[in-house]
């Protein structure tokens, strides 16, 4: 299972992005959502390893951190990680979806040096945001604009060339959504349909890279080893049946 | 108490509530009934005349190779490929650290290409150790019961029927001991075969699989016979035929899942207990079915003098389970308790105040059974697609209710005893096998499994009570990010009650067999035969019609299997 350029299940990338979100420490409820967010991204074609294993080992290298401070005014919340490190988009994603629930549909929410942007991008496709735009610029400098248009409908520009998986240390502008047509001439626009694009994905399975290997390390740190004893008696049934 | 929109409300009076239906010493009483997802398949091939072909049997005189057998559904075909070899006896063991079978399997989406049996003939004999692909569907193996499959070959090579109380003795010719589906090791995600009308209800897929399996090992045997015998052989009589059903054993995997498909499991439960409200809530019984249950009676007590364990406790189970069905049949032949209006809530109310949970569990299938045209349509409310989301938008004060209401069970437990908290789970690193462990003995409590759901809804408890009523639950979770997940597992039970078991798991006292019984009795399993607290063996299929039996009249009528009349 840990072999490279493998092809998974969504059911895998649940059980096993659960299981490596909880690997780094993340609590169980987090790493849930973060496994619902990479089935998203999943389904909409891209390798979800690609972008979870920045997010994951930030986390365990303590270049970043589930702290995270919320900041309100009356047109604006940001989230900001307070001890000067990359705020985890394990957190930023489940914080800004439960803003969004609360119903701060008046207010921009600015999510401040999120380590991976699409994770947050894909907690709202997950939860079927609808009308919401989010704008970054990352590190890099390069600059993505996503539009979630209606459930299940969301667009994604850009002018560069970088794929957005790897967009990393963006500052996030995630506002109601007014306009979708202006862009900038040189910049690609792709438009995705969910529920087809996950079609797709039924019928070849999900691709996964080289990053695989690191996402199933992660994993593996829920596994605990066999001895004899826990062999013999952890679980049912003997080494030799018949009957 | 809850609702259902088909339900009306006198129905809903009669329902048993969660409290008295998630304890895990009932859950461990379970029997099948006729909603079992075995019987709504059955009932589906036998409704829409599925056609059934072996496809190929390429095997040597030994039977080991590969064969391929198919159904053809009204609208699309479903292919089992079967690959059979020689493994060492002291290789053959049910757990899921196995690493040879003497059979294994895929059901296929299509009928398979040379290239596609080419494929998995490289895969499906390393089960966990090989990788499948959305064209797969399910991945199976099975291992032989040794004594049977070798009395039934020879005795069928020399043109005689086999030892019918050995057969029943078993139940089967093989066991399966895993059935893996929905996208388990690169196979197709459930989602990919969903929204398919024969798909539709819970784990039919894996249990066509199965059906297919206990063909497979039928038609296996006498295939083998007719080789060894040639023409002194004979096949099978059909009323033994179709007594042989396909063994499972089944192990702690089955707990976590349970644990882990909240909304499915109230969907399961309700859909059980809102049949036999409906049943329970008729002031006068419709015509005939009162007969039915009082001949099934007969049927019951033959079924139970026939299921013999070497588990103490189970025998001991039985023995008090045939005394009380004894004594119901004694009560029900007495017309005057069955004339009273609401003759069946009678009967179960009679049986509830005296009788074991055993007892009270198969009752409850009893009353059902007869109910067919009220009740079955219960069985397309018994799979889910949705997947508990956070409220963040409900305040405190309601989370607060929920858990006062809904969680006393947890919340009155002390957890600073050692015994609550005696047990943990955890996935082994050998093949990833789950195990149930010993705080003070095992390591690797550090990496338990998320499963102590009294615990954590114990310390959310609380954790609540110093938080104001006035906060959100997206503003509490903000400050305490290690409850989301018990939250949304608490508001999920609010609108789906039965989805929680009201027990703790952790409990030294806890087992795990319970678990494993409630849910195979909802797939239509019988006869558990309980190797431990930690697994048992089953019989599935046993007494279902045969793929040529299919259009008979009686080809619902295979609950609690007894040996046929014919060779009593």
């Amino acid at each position: 299972m840990a072999t490279e350029h493998l092809t998974i299940s969504l059911n895998e990338v649940l059980f096993f992005f659960t299981r490596a979100g909880f690997g780094v420490n993340a609590p169980i409820g987090i790493a849930e959502d973060f496994a619902r967010s990479n089935m998203w991204i999943a389904e909409n074609g891209f390798d979800p390893s690609s972008c979870s294993i920045e997010a994951l080992n930030n986390l365990d290298s303590q270049a970043s951190d589930l702290a995270v401070d919320v900041e309100r005014s009356d047109t604006q919340v940001h989230f900001v990680n307070p001890n000067n490190v990359y705020l985890s988009s394990l957190i930023a994603s489940v914080s800004v979806i439960d803003c969004i629930n609360i119903g701060s549909r008046n207010v921009e929410l600015i999510v401040k040096n999120v380590d991976s942007p699409l994770l947050v991008i894909a907690a709202m496709g997950a939860n079927q945001c609808s009308d919401w735009q989010a704008i970054w610029l990352d590190e890099s400098n390069y600059e993505y604009l996503v539009n979630f248009i209606e459930p299940g409908v969301w667009e994604m520009v850009s002018s560069n060339t970088q794929p957005i998986e790897l967009s990393k240390g963006g500052n996030m502008i995630i506002r109601p959504l007014v306009e979708t047509k202006k862009h900038p001439a040189n910049a690609v626009l792709r438009q995705f349909v969910t529920i087809e694009e996950k079609e797709k994905i039924l019928q070849t399975g999900v691709k996964v890279g080289e990053h695989w290997q690191g996402i199933y390390d992660y994993f593996s740190r829920c596994l605990v080893k066999s001895t004899v004893e826990s062999r013999a008696s952890g679980a049912g049934a003997g080494m030799v049946d018949t009957d | 108490m809850m609702s259902d929109s088909n339900l009306s409300n006198l129905s809903v009076e009669f329902m048993r509530p969660p409290e008295q239906v998630m304890r895990l010493d009932r859950m461990g009483s379970s029997h099948q009934t006729r909603l079992s997802f075995m019987r709504s398949l059955i009932r589906r091939m036998s409704r829409e005349n599925w056609k059934f072909e072996c496809l190929r049997r390429d095997i040597d005189s030994d039977g080991f190779g590969v064969s391929v057998y198919a159904v053809t559904t009204p609208l699309r075909t479903y292919s089992l490929i079967a690959f059979t070899q020689d493994i060492p006896p002291k290789k053959r063991t049910d757990r899921v650290i196995a690493e040879v079978w003497d059979a294994t399997f895929n059901l296929f989406d299509g009928i398979p290409t040379q290239a596609d049996i080419d494929y998995l003939a490289n895969n499906t004999p390393k089960q966990e150790g090989g990788r499948y692909r959305p064209s797969e569907l399910v991945l199976a193996r099975a291992n032989k019961s040794l004594r049977v499959f070798e009395h039934v070959i020879s005795t069928l090579a020399k043109g005689n029927q086999p030892d019918i109380e050995l057969l029943s003795s078993v139940g089967y010719l093989m066991r399966t001991t895993a059935v893996y589906g929905s996208g388990k090791f690169g196979c197709a995600d459930r989602a990919k075969i969903a929204d398919r009308e024969e798909c539709k209800g819970a784990f039919q897929i894996e249990l066509l699989a199965v059906y297919l399996i206990r063909w497979f090992t039928i038609d296996l045997a006498e295939h083998l016979a007719k080789k060894r015998g040639g023409d002194k052989a004979v096949k099978f009589e059909p009323h033994i035929r179709q007594f042989i059903g396909v063994g499972n054993a089944t192990g702690l995997g089955m707990a976590p899942f349970l644990l882990k498909h909240p909304v499915l499991i109230h969907n399961w439960v309700m859909a059980k207990e809102s049949a036999l409200a409906k049943v329970r809530s008729m002031e006068t019984p419709i015509k005939g079915t009162l007969e039915k249950f009082t001949q099934s009676l007969i049927q019951v007590s033959q079924h139970l003098s026939e299921w013999s364990v070497e588990d103490e406790v189970q025998t001991t189970r039985i023995d008090c389970l045939k005394d009380e069905i004894r004594s119901l049949s004694q009560w029900c032949s007495d017309q005057i308790n069955l004339m009273k209006p609401y003759p069946w809530n009678g009967i179960y109310q009679y049986v509830e105040d005296r009788f074991s949970l055993e007892c009270q569990e198969m009752v409850v299938s009893l009353i059902i059974e007869p109910h067919g045209s009220l009740v079955d349509d219960l069985a397309e409310t018994m799979s889910s697609v949705s997947t508990p989301k956070l409220v963040a938008d409900m305040p405190l004060s309601e989370l607060k209710e929920i858990v006062k209401d809904y969680y006393f069970w947890a919340t009155t437990i002390d957890f600073t005893l050692t015994e609550s908290q005696h047990h943990f789970w955890y996935y082994s690193e050998d093949k990833l096998e789950p195990r149930f462990g010993s705080r003070d003995v095992d390591e690797g409590s550090e990496q338990e499994m998320p499963l102590a759901i009294g615990r954590d809804a114990h310390e959310l408890n609380q954790a609540l009570l110093s938080a104001s009523d006035e906060m959100l639950v997206g503003e509490f979770v903000l400050s305490f990010p290690q409850f989301r997940h018990i939250i949304r597992r608490i508001q999920n039970t609010l609108k789906r009650p039965y989805s929680e078991v009201q027990d703790n798991l952790l409990d030294e006292t806890m087992r795990p067999l319970d678990l494993l019984r409630f849910k195979l009795a909802f797939f239509g399993a019988s006869k558990f035969d309980p190797k431990s607290d930690l697994w048992t063996r089953i019989s599935m299929y046993q007494g279902a019609p045969m793929p040529d039996q299919l259009s008979d009249p009686d080809h619902d009528k295979w609950f609690f299997p007894v040996i046929p009349k014919q060779v009593i």
